[in-house]
């Protein structure tokens, strides 16, 4: 009876042991001190709940739009494998005009546009979600906007054009159409 | 009751050969899965190894993620530094690699060929790629090269060939060895070092393949995404190196999960091994196991002192694998598609071959036990041999 009393608490000793042990020291408890920085309040900062109107097409900015105007794009969440930059709240769209691989065709990145990469060239922009300082937001768009690949997205903000004819907006915020 | 400790012992020494063959097919079957184990380890800690948390890889968005394959212009690194803010600058100078990366046949003094991975670098090379220590010899100069210490491996040229002062030959020209560099297991301890400026004549080339550039610290690999994303007309893609090389991870899944197949498969036919020896040893002693339960062991004793027989074995013939492969396998190194690298027996390698071992023991000692318990003790008192 001893024995097997012993047995027992040397067992528990060494399952408490490795549960600790398996702990990684260096990864945060969940606390209220360690949620994430981002809430729902800021969530909305950034996500336009109205849709902006007069919205370009992104082929059609890329032609009109002038270096510091302010322009409203509109566009499908894509033009590359990971449109997405890991971190900040960045992406590329691309015109709607532009057709992807349909569903049926079995593409694992329809978004990528790898059927049309000539006709992406022309039709593409970059969005970058901007404080009220212009820096970019240093969090994940998917994260901030609840958008994902190939969705439609109308921005309104800064545009910066190159000679190289780059199109890159700095919005303040982003509204997501539902049902994309 | 349970039987006595030495019981059990003292049964293994009564068939001397029988039980230094298990022994022998035992360790056998450990070191196997402790080899293929310690390739796992090291394939995946070579990878891991090679991704500095500081640096970012800028190359072309065409080439997918075969940087042997990329080709941007030669004007990209200093585009990159005066856009970049993040970049780590000490005195004045920008810690910006840019690299000619490429896979080529090479030939040793002793005439032997192999594909080499050569990379042409400037003297930021070693700001941006920390690990990298010359060991013996000098940074190269015109028409020189300096290997990595795994590069021999990766030739299939003994060390010799490729020790300082020797000749090598690739793109149509003889470079000379002028120093040996580690990298702390790295994946460019396989390759062959030389100037970028000499690289880019004997290829005729005038683009590079990536930049690596140094983060300073705090910033994010996030800045040079976003320049890439900005800058669509260069084509450009940027990754953190961490995520590199675990995309590589990602493309040898298949040769890992073949690797651990052949784990599973070995560890199956130890089982059988341990069976076949354990139906052997219990065939003989169903006259002795009739006579213990006889006197009043229990069957339940019996089964414990038949599976300490099996752990013994096993445990013994494990101890003999991790010390073999501790001494003799551990640092040995392989030749790979991607280079080279050292097998790696290191604790968990011991702990999942020595599992299986123990393993092969239990339950090799479990069926056999089962049949000769379920014979009657009368018919087992009976019955010959």
């Amino acid at each position: 009876m001893k024995m097997k009393m012993m047995f027992g608490l040397a067992a528990l000793a060494v399952i408490t042991l490795t549960a600790i042990g398996c702990q990684d020291p260096g990864q945060p408890t969940e606390g209220p001190e360690n949620v994430s920085q981002q809430t729902p309040a800021t969530k909305s900062t950034y996500a336009a709940t109205t849709e902006p109107s007069g919205a370009l097409p992104v082929g059609e900015a890329r032609e009109k739009t002038v270096d510091g105007e302010e322009v409203t794009l509109v566009g499908l969440v894509g033009g590359s494998s990971k449109p997405f930059i890991e971190g900040l709240a960045a992406f590329t769209i691309v015109d709607a005009k532009v057709p992807y691989c349909a569903a049926e065709e079995g593409c694992p990145t329809p978004w990528d546009y790898c059927c049309q990469t000539a006709a992406v060239k022309e039709n593409i922009a970059t969005i970058k979600v901007v404080d009220d300082k212009g820096k970019p937001v240093m969090q994940d768009a998917r994260e901030l906007l609840d958008v994902e690949e190939l969705s439609t997205v109308v921005v309104n903000g800064k545009a910066t054009r190159d000679a190289q004819g780059n199109l890159s907006v700095a919005a303040k915020q982003v509204f997501v159409q539902k049902g994309n | 009751m349970l039987l006595p400790w030495e019981y059990g012992v003292r049964n293994l020494a009564r068939r001397p050969i029988r039980t230094a063959l298990t022994l022998l097919a035992l360790a056998t079957v450990v070191l196997l899965v402790l080899v293929v184990v310690g390739f796992v380890r090291g394939l995946d800690e070579s990878l891991v190894i090679s991704g500095d948390q500081g640096v970012v890889l800028v190359y072309s968005i065409n080439s997918e993620e075969n940087i042997e394959n990329s080709a941007i212009p030669a004007q990209t690194p200093s585009l990159l530094a005066a856009s970049l803010s993040g970049t780590q600058q000490r005195f004045g100078v920008g810690h910006v690699s840019p690299e000619l990366y490429l896979g080529t046949r090479v030939t040793t003094s002793q005439r032997v060929a192999g594909l080499g991975l050569v990379r042409g670098v400037t003297l930021q090379a070693p700001l941006v790629r920390r690990s990298v220590q010359l060991v013996e010899g000098r940074w190269p100069q015109e028409n020189e090269v300096m290997v990595g210490r795994l590069a021999a491996i990766k030739l299939g040229a003994s060390q010799e060939d490729l020790a300082v002062g020797q000749q090598l030959e690739f793109e149509g020209r003889k470079w000379l060895v002028s120093g040996r560099f580690a990298a702390g297991g790295a994946a460019y301890e396989s390759e062959i070092w030389c100037q970028l400026n000499e690289l880019q004549t004997a290829t005729k080339r005038q683009d590079l393949s990536l930049v690596a550039l140094l983060l300073a610290p705090g910033n994010s690999p996030a800045e040079a995404d976003l320049f890439c994303k900005e800058r669509l007309d260069l084509e450009l893609r940027a990754i953190h190196e961490p995520e590199y090389y675990a995309t590589l991870q990602q493309y040898y899944q298949p040769v890992r999960l073949l690797a651990w197949l052949i784990v599973a498969l070995v560890s199956g036919a130890g089982i059988f091994a341990g069976l076949n020896m354990m139906y052997g040893a219990v065939a003989g002693r169903i006259r002795e196991i009739a006579t213990l339960q006889a006197i009043g062991f229990r069957r339940r004793a019996i089964l414990i002192s038949l599976i300490q027989e099996g752990v013994l074995l096993a445990a013994a013939g494990s101890l003999l694998a991790a010390i073999v492969g501790l001494t003799v396998l551990n640092g040995a190194a392989v030749r790979f598609t991607m280079g080279a690298f050292f097998l790696r027996i290191d604790g968990m390698a011991i702990l999942i071959s020595c599992s299986v071992g123990l393993a092969v023991g239990v339950f090799g000692a479990l069926p056999p036990a089962f049949k000769v318990l379920r014979i009657q003790i009368a018919t087992g008192l009976k019955s010959v041999g």
